[in-house]
């Protein structure tokens, strides 16, 4: 057994940089010209528990810019939220964060 | 057609003509639609969707659809006037939302801004907008009177 003698090996970072898959999701509510604006509040209260003020602060978002991004976190968890959303026949859908 | 408030937390609906009963039909008919699919289409691939969420979407759909139109059936064929109480007042928001949302994505009037319905040329358009600003009405009284919070 011999040969050449070799560089020791380095040792890897525990830390990664963040990449791109780990950044959180985000619950995005669109707007659409069919749900009443007073039920798209009650919808974002009952299902993220916003007060009334930050839920209707959030329905004014999406009706005014089109969307507004009411959550972010998990995948699994931001897929329950959407799947709640459209029970309640909102439209939502699910994207990475920028 | 009447409609009131009632002193129980409800909504009554005195249906007065044929074509109220019409139209009381139509609510199934028109939400009969494919929005689980449309809604799917929003998640990207990864998600399933269309395998595990739409199948359970549409059975609460179609579920809220049947209750309205077995309703409406049974009060016709009694000559009755129409009772939403707070248990089937979901079922009637439910309903009367995927009506509206389906014919939304139908004739596009979301698109159309203020306009006066009767420039609308063709004559499905028309009842379709006169239909869905009703559904809308009943859906507002829904959430005034009966799903108090």
């Amino acid at each position: 057994m011999g040969g050449t003698p070799t560089e020791a090996p380095v040792r890897k970072s525990r830390e990664k940089p963040l990449a791109k898959t780990d950044r959180p999701w985000q619950v995005v509510v669109l707007d659409d010209p069919v749900n009443l604006m007073e039920y798209v509040s009650r919808v974002l209260a009952r299902i993220f528990g916003f007060s009334r003020e930050k839920a209707d602060e959030l329905m004014m978002a999406v009706h005014q810019r089109g969307r507004a991004v009411v959550w972010s976190g998990a995948r699994e968890h931001g897929e329950m939220y959407v799947n709640q959303l459209h029970g309640a026949q909102l439209h939502a859908k699910l994207e990475r964060a920028e | 057609m009447t409609i009131g408030p009632t002193v129980a937390g409800g909504l009554k609906l005195v249906p007065e003509e044929d074509q109220d009963w019409v139209v009381l039909l139509e609510i199934a008919k028109d939400g009969d639609g494919d929005l689980s699919k449309r809604l799917a289409g929003l998640m990207d691939e990864e998600s399933l969707w269309e395998e595990m969420i739409v199948p359970e979407l549409e059975e609460e759909f179609s579920r809220q659809r049947l209750e309205v139109v077995t309703a409406v059936i049974k009060a016709k064929g009694e000559g009755q006037a129409l009772h939403i109480d707070k248990e089937m007042a979901e079922a009637w928001y439910g309903a009367l939302n995927q009506a509206r949302l389906e014919l939304e994505a139908r004739y596009r009037f979301g698109e159309c801004g203020n306009f006066a319905p009767d420039e609308i040329e063709n004559d499905a358009a028309r009842a379709a907008f006169y239909r869905s600003d009703f559904y809308g009405t009943v859906q507002s009284l829904l959430l005034r009177y009966v799903m108090v919070e």
